[in-house]
């Protein structure tokens, strides 16, 4: 077989992403239909910088999806004689299959490895800014509500967190050897839990959203005992589920579990990006708990939590949507420069920075292994910011 | 007139070009501003004023372009100047005032810099220069002490100063226009009176020509000689102040005029008159007539016929109206389903005050605790009580401790000191977290700005239903949303608005939404915050109007907190003056209204701009601005703004706080001054006659009132005026009685307030308590006896109060009265008519002769304060 040109190469990763296009395409096309009852999703239709940016973020989101139907070869599979070869060589021996962006040094397919890199992308960047902000939030409208002392408090501590070295942090907190601090605390049968610095911070972190639920619905539904027995029920057997099996490994139904390198990673993010979180909150809660409607709220005798998880955080959303996008751009980016430092998930893994890393060593001679990724990663981090900046320009519009 | 126009604005029409399309701004607007000459605009927020403005400055943003007609400046078409011949033009011959005066201010530069820039730029003066005229700038807009001003940045001045500052900038280059946008409606309104008046003189010393752009009516009156009325994007009348504002020719001015509370507005008889509807969005103006859907007197294919030009008015100088049918309307008409209602009396106290303090204290460094507290005291043993279905008013300008005193009453803050009593409860301690739902829904709040009492990101019914399940009202949900349907119906609100986000409503839809939910627990007392101040004219009697049908039905107390005294008086029955966290004065509105007065009160009277052509005003500006809180001055709160402080002996105002003193009928004064200089104040408002007006009312009225209603408001205000005035004292009266005899003399009485059908009474019940103030005759005895008596009643009383001077002939060397400070070369003129030429007349006055001139001059006891009579006898020695 002949090794294809370039617009085989491009014809061939087109066809491959066809799942992709299909779905975006369903998306976009029903989103653009009912644009008009969207909210401010729906507006973002009506800005170019922010369309362009959603849809690709949604090419990867979906990329991620699909990555097993899309993926030629098995990220980790190597095919001698392929090893380092340009992109569009043939694979030996089998009809029709090609590693379209070449071979690595392992002789693995790199266009296959990107494909599944998306995945610990998605998986871990988005949940881990989310589990950032119910920490920030949790911790920032009390302290911005209340100010005093327990502002004093709790913004020094942020600020300290802020002032240490982000990499040194993670330097710190991601290498497996911390896995083996503290102390054995736990042992039920073949269960066990060590006081490790990752356990005890997952244990802590992964507390906050049932806190936060709990709270929302309690502080509201109060005055209708019914529903809010529902909603706290429901809030406390799922979020008992998810934190035995995330903060614990512990899940008796075995759903619920992280890979303690990914965990290590995870809280370490978590542990980073919450404090710029709470800034961000506790300035915007400072800027609405002094316009007119918190003061309705006070004056028909609303406890503090209803007023601000209710009457303040709902119009604090606009800024905080932005930061998300934003900060998953940067979580990102963050993961990458960890995988590039070989830091926290394990050598053969897909994801791009360290694919990226791999590809550098050679990257005078072979640079085609290290390219893809490293376009993938600044093509997700330009969509979000896109994204983010559409999302600010459509809110400020209101 | 020989002389080209200044600004001569022909057909000007400006589009905004935003994603949606075209939305036109402004549509075929023409104005001529002449040299020397002030034009007002008028209108409500939305109605492209503004934009007008900013077109004159062709300063737009990328998105705003002029497509259609011509501004001449100077004769010259401003469209086909180049770039840099309208940057010479801008801040040299065109200055602008904006309405914030800290944003027009560069926060980093000196005051010095800041002004020198203008000189050196446009003059291409030097250093020095520009700092002297800078510096004498400051001395012409009257900011004391100018060198420290020249050397203090923008956030060390008050925003009184900083637009005093601005106002110098913009006059340093001696502009021949001058562009003043809504000047004063970030200022205080004592603050406002001053920079109106410095305005008034500026623009006569220099010269120069003046746009003044306000949604305030009164405004407009003090400061302009021609008013355009603006709506929905077009001029709709334009003519005199005069004319405009006694004969206007357009339904929608005439509307305005009626939904403002003018001193003869009464909550009870004549109330006011809201214009229904709303201002239309600018893509969905209708095709005719814009005002159409909300005239009385639409009539379709007439006023939706086509595009409406500018009707000349006839008669009228510069007169022109931009409506159809103005020549068939009845202008003195009523609209129908104004109705009176019977006043209603209040009922047992609900709300006690007694000795409330509130102090808070200033930490200096919060993080480490430490460095020296101070004490703000933002109360200062207030006392006062509300009845049942009573409207209290508390007035005070900013940082008077009015939202203090509403959070000590809602429990978001605990008094210091003193008790607050609600019916049997005590309230002062128990802060809102602590407090039963039947003592929260018991004490409700109205707030102020519309656009934040709403939470942006529930629906409206949601927001309501809430209140309700706090107050535990209603057991199901269904319930609740039945009582909430009829809380909107009660707000006069369409049910389908149940669903609706607060940011698809207009302000007083918000505002109405503001109200139900007040109502919601059926509270006792109703504290409102200023609820209609930020809301256009029209939609504010709108507001007002509901407020008090629904506190009427619900018998509940409102205390109504306002900086306005024109609302304070049509809507409330007590009020009670704060300054600085004390209450200086409190009594019956009309104790308030009239002399005695506590002197910052007196100011606030005099401060407040009023729409009306008959009113006659002493004008008393404050020096200086309110102090701070946290450093107030000793003594009296009010000594340092205080025109009466030097006749109080002993320094006393300095030293001593002075005592509550309880006068007649519970009028309370915080005031050192004694009783005889309290007795001497005369009223600030009063009214002027006026013949024209008079004749042609008059017989309107009779024709669209009963006859049967006529006669009841005429008796009505005929006891009014008789009963309560009395208490107030007759030296003040006799001296209005003169200051006022010079109409009555004309003869205007006889036709003006002496008609059979007690018309004119009817209309404004204050006509007769004026006529009684005037102490011409007895209202009742002149509705009998018709033309001729009155006026010879008033001329034999003339001449027994104050004592025309002597006159002689023109001697062959006049003195010059010029140099008596305080006489002008118009003033010289008028006594020189009088037959007063020489310093020696002048000094042989006694108090009964300068009465009568300061009559003929109208000028309230100008002469004894500048002390004419003995400045006349040294320049007659020094002859």
């Amino acid at each position: 077989m002949e090794p294809l040109g370039f617009f085989g190469i491009a014809g061939h990763v087109i066809l491959l992403f066809w799942p992709v296009w299909i779905a975006m395409a369903i998306v976009l096309g029903i989103s653009y239909m009912f644009r008009a009852n969207l909210g401010l999703y729906g507006k973002l239709y009506g800005s170019t910088p922010g369309i362009i940016g959603f849809s690709i973020v949604l090419f990867w989101f979906m990329t991620a999806i699909f990555a097993d139907a899309i993926a030629p070869f098995d990220e980790i599979s190597q095919i001698s004689g392929m090893k380092n070869k340009v992109p569009g060589t043939p694979v030996p021996e089998m009809e029709g299959a090609y590693y379209l962006f070449g071979g690595d040094n392992l002789a693995r397919d790199v266009f296959s490895r990107m494909v599944k890199g998306s995945q610990t992308v998605f998986v871990i960047a988005p949940a881990a800014t989310l589990f950032a902000f119910m920490v920030g939030v949790t911790l920032g409208l009390p302290a911005g509500f209340f100010t005093g002392r327990l502002d004093t408090v709790l913004s020094f501590v942020a600020n300290l967190v802020l002032a240490f070295p982000v990499i040194l942090l993670f330097y710190l907190l991601v290498t497996p050897e911390i896995r083996n601090t503290g102390y054995e605390l736990l042992r039920f049968g073949d269960f066990s839990w060590q006081s490790s610095i990752p356990n005890v911070l997952a244990a802590i972190l992964f507390l906050f959203p049932i806190v936060f639920l709990l709270v929302l619905f309690q502080s509201k539904f109060y005055t209708r005992p019914e529903l809010r027995n529902i909603l706290v029920g429901v809030t406390l057997v799922i979020g008992t589920w998810y934190y035995l099996g995330f903060a614990f490994n512990a899940d008796p139904l075995g759903v619920f579990a992280m890979d303690p390198n990914k965990l290590n990673i995870f809280v370490a993010v978590v542990f980073v990006n919450s404090p710029t979180v709470f800034r961000i909150v506790r300035g915007l809660v400072m800027d609405i708990k002094t316009r007119d409607y918190v003061a309705a709220a006070q004056t028909r005798g609303e406890g503090p939590w209803y007023i601000m998880l209710w009457e303040i955080l709902p119009n604090a959303r606009g800024p905080l949507i932005v930061d998300f996008c934003l900060r998953i751009g940067y979580t990102t980016i963050l993961l990458g420069t960890l995988g590039f430092f070989g830091l926290g998930l394990s050598p053969e893994s897909a994801d791009w920075g360290s694919t990226i890393n791999e590809g550098r060593k050679l990257l005078s001679i072979y640079p085609h292994p290290a390219i893809p990724p490293a376009l993938a990663l600044m093509s997700l981090v330009l969509g979000l910011n896109l994204l983010a900046d559409g999302l600010r320009e459509e809110s400020l519009k209101d | 007139m020989a002389e080209t126009p200044i600004l001569e604005i022909e057909n000007l029409s400006i589009s905004f070009f935003v994603r949606a399309g075209e939305i036109p701004a402004v549509m075929d607007f023409s104005c001529k501003v002449m040299p020397g000459e002030a034009m007002g605009i008028v209108g409500e927020s939305g109605c492209g004023k503004s934009t007008v403005a900013l077109g004159i400055m062709r300063d737009m943003g990328n998105r705003g372009k002029i497509v259609g007609g011509t501004i001449k400046f100077k004769g010259r078409d401003m469209g086909e100047m180049s770039e840099a011949e309208l940057r010479d033009l801008r801040g040299s011959q065109i200055a602008m005032i904006y309405q914030e005066p800290m944003a027009s201010l560069n926060p980093a530069m000196k005051i010095s810099k800041q002004l020198m820039e203008v000189p050196i730029i446009h003059d291409g003066a030097t250093k020095e220069e520009a700092y002297q005229r800078s510096r004498d700038m400051l001395e012409a807009v009257r900011l004391p002490d100018p060198d420290r001003m020249m050397d203090s940045y923008p956030h060390q001045l008050s925003g009184g100063q900083q637009q005093r500052v601005v106002i110098a900038m913009a006059l340093l280059s001696k502009p021949a226009l001058l562009l003043l946008d809504e000047p004063t409606t970030a200022l205080d309104v004592t603050v406002e009176a001053g920079i109106v008046e410095l305005v008034k003189d500026l623009g006569k010393k220099f010269g120069t020509s003046m746009l003044f752009i306000s949604h305030n009516l009164g405004l407009i009156l003090e400061t302009c000689d021609r008013i355009t009325v603006m709506y929905s994007g077009e001029a709709v009348e334009a003519g005199q102040v005069d004319d405009v504002f006694d004969r206007m020719r357009h339904p929608y001015t005439q509307g305005l005029f009626r939904s403002i509370p003018l001193p003869g507005a009464d909550k009870n008889s004549r109330p006011l008159i809201a214009i229904p509807g709303q201002l239309p969005l600018p893509h969905e103006r209708p095709r005719g007539c814009n005002f159409g859907p909300r005239c009385h007197h639409f009539v379709d294919s007439v006023c939706n016929e086509r595009e409406i030009p500018m009707h000349t008015v006839k008669g009228h100088k510069n007169h022109t109206s931009r409506c159809e049918r103005f020549d068939e309307l009845d202008w003195d008409a009523l609209p129908e389903g104004v109705h009176a209602t019977e006043p209603v009396e209040p009922g047992d106290v609900v709300l006690r005050m007694d000795s409330v303090k509130k102090y808070y204290s200033v930490a200096a460094n919060q993080m480490f605790g430490g460095g020296e507290t101070r004490t703000v005291k933002a109360n200062e043993t207030i006392s006062f009580d509300a009845r049942e279905s009573e409207t209290v008013a508390i007035v005070g300008e900013s940082g008077c401790g009015k939202s203090t005193l509403a959070k000590m009453l809602l429990g978001l803050e605990t008094a210091t000191a003193g008790t607050i009593s609600l019916g049997n409860r005590n309230i002062e301690s128990v802060d809102i977290e602590h407090r039963d739902t039947e003592t929260i829904s018991a004490i409700q709040m109205v707030f102020q700005n519309p656009f934040d009492t709403l939470n942006p990101s529930q629906t409206v019914g949601s927001q309501i239903v809430r209140t309700l399940e706090m107050f535990k009202i209603g057991n199901t949900p269904g319930e609740r949303r039945q009582t909430m349907l009829e809380l909107l119906d009660m707000v006069k609100l369409p049910r389908a608005f149940e669903n609706r986000m607060p940011r698809q409503l207009s302000g007083g839809q918000k505002q109405r939404i503001g109200v139900a939910r007040c109502f919601a627990g059926r509270p006792k007392v109703v504290v409102a915050d200023e609820p209609v101040s930020a809301l256009d004219v029209s939609v504010q009697a709108a507001v007002t109007e509901l407020l008090m049908d629904i506190q009427r039905e619900a018998k509940t107390t409102m205390l109504f907190i306002s900086h306005d005294l024109s609302v304070v008086r049509y809507i409330a029955d007590r009020v009670v003056v704060m300054y600085l966290g004390h209450i200086v004065e409190q009594g019956s509105t009309d104790q308030i209204f009239s002399p005695p007065y506590h002197p910052y009160t007196e100011a606030l009277l005099s401060a407040i701009p009023i729409a009306d052509t008959s009113v006659q005003k002493k004008h008393i500006v404050l020096e200086g601005d309110i102090p701070s809180a946290m450093n107030p001055p000793s003594g009296c709160p009010f000594q340092t703004r205080c025109r009466f402080k030097d006749q109080v002996p002993n320094r006393l105002c300095e030293t001593e706080v002075p005592p509550v003193r309880h006068m007649k009928g519970g009028h309370q004064l915080k005031c050192h001054l004694a009783d005889s200089i309290l007795a001497e104040m005369e009223p600030v408002i009063s009214f002027e006659a006026k013949p024209k007006k008079a004749e042609r009312k008059a017989p309107a009225k009779a024709k669209s009132s009963t006859a049967g209603r006529a006669k009841k408001t005429a008796t009505k205000a005929a006891t009014k005026g008789t009963t309560k005035r009395a208490s107030s004292t007759s030296a003040a009266k006799a001296k209005t009685a003169s200051a006022k005899s010079e109409a009555v003399r004309v003869g205007d009485a006889a036709v003006g307030f002496v008609d059979p059908n007690a018309g004119t009474a009817a209309k404004r019940p204050s006509k007769a308590e004026l006529a009684k103030r005037k102490g011409a005759v007895d209202t009742t005895s002149r509705g009998k006896s018709k033309s001729k008596a009155p006026s010879g009643a008033a001329a034999s009383k003339t001449a027994s109060d104050g004592v025309r001077p002597k006159a002689v002939a023109k001697p062959e060397n006049p003195d010059d009265l010029k140099k008596i400070s305080g006489v002008g070369p118009k003033i010289e003129g008028i006594l020189h008519d009088l037959g007063i030429y020489t310093y020696a007349q002048v000094a042989s006055w006694k108090k009964a002769e300068c009465d009568w001139v300061d009559d003929r001059l109208k000028f309230k006891g100008r002469i004894q304060r500048e002390d004419w009579v003995s400045q006349a006898k040294k320049l007659a020695k020094g002859k």
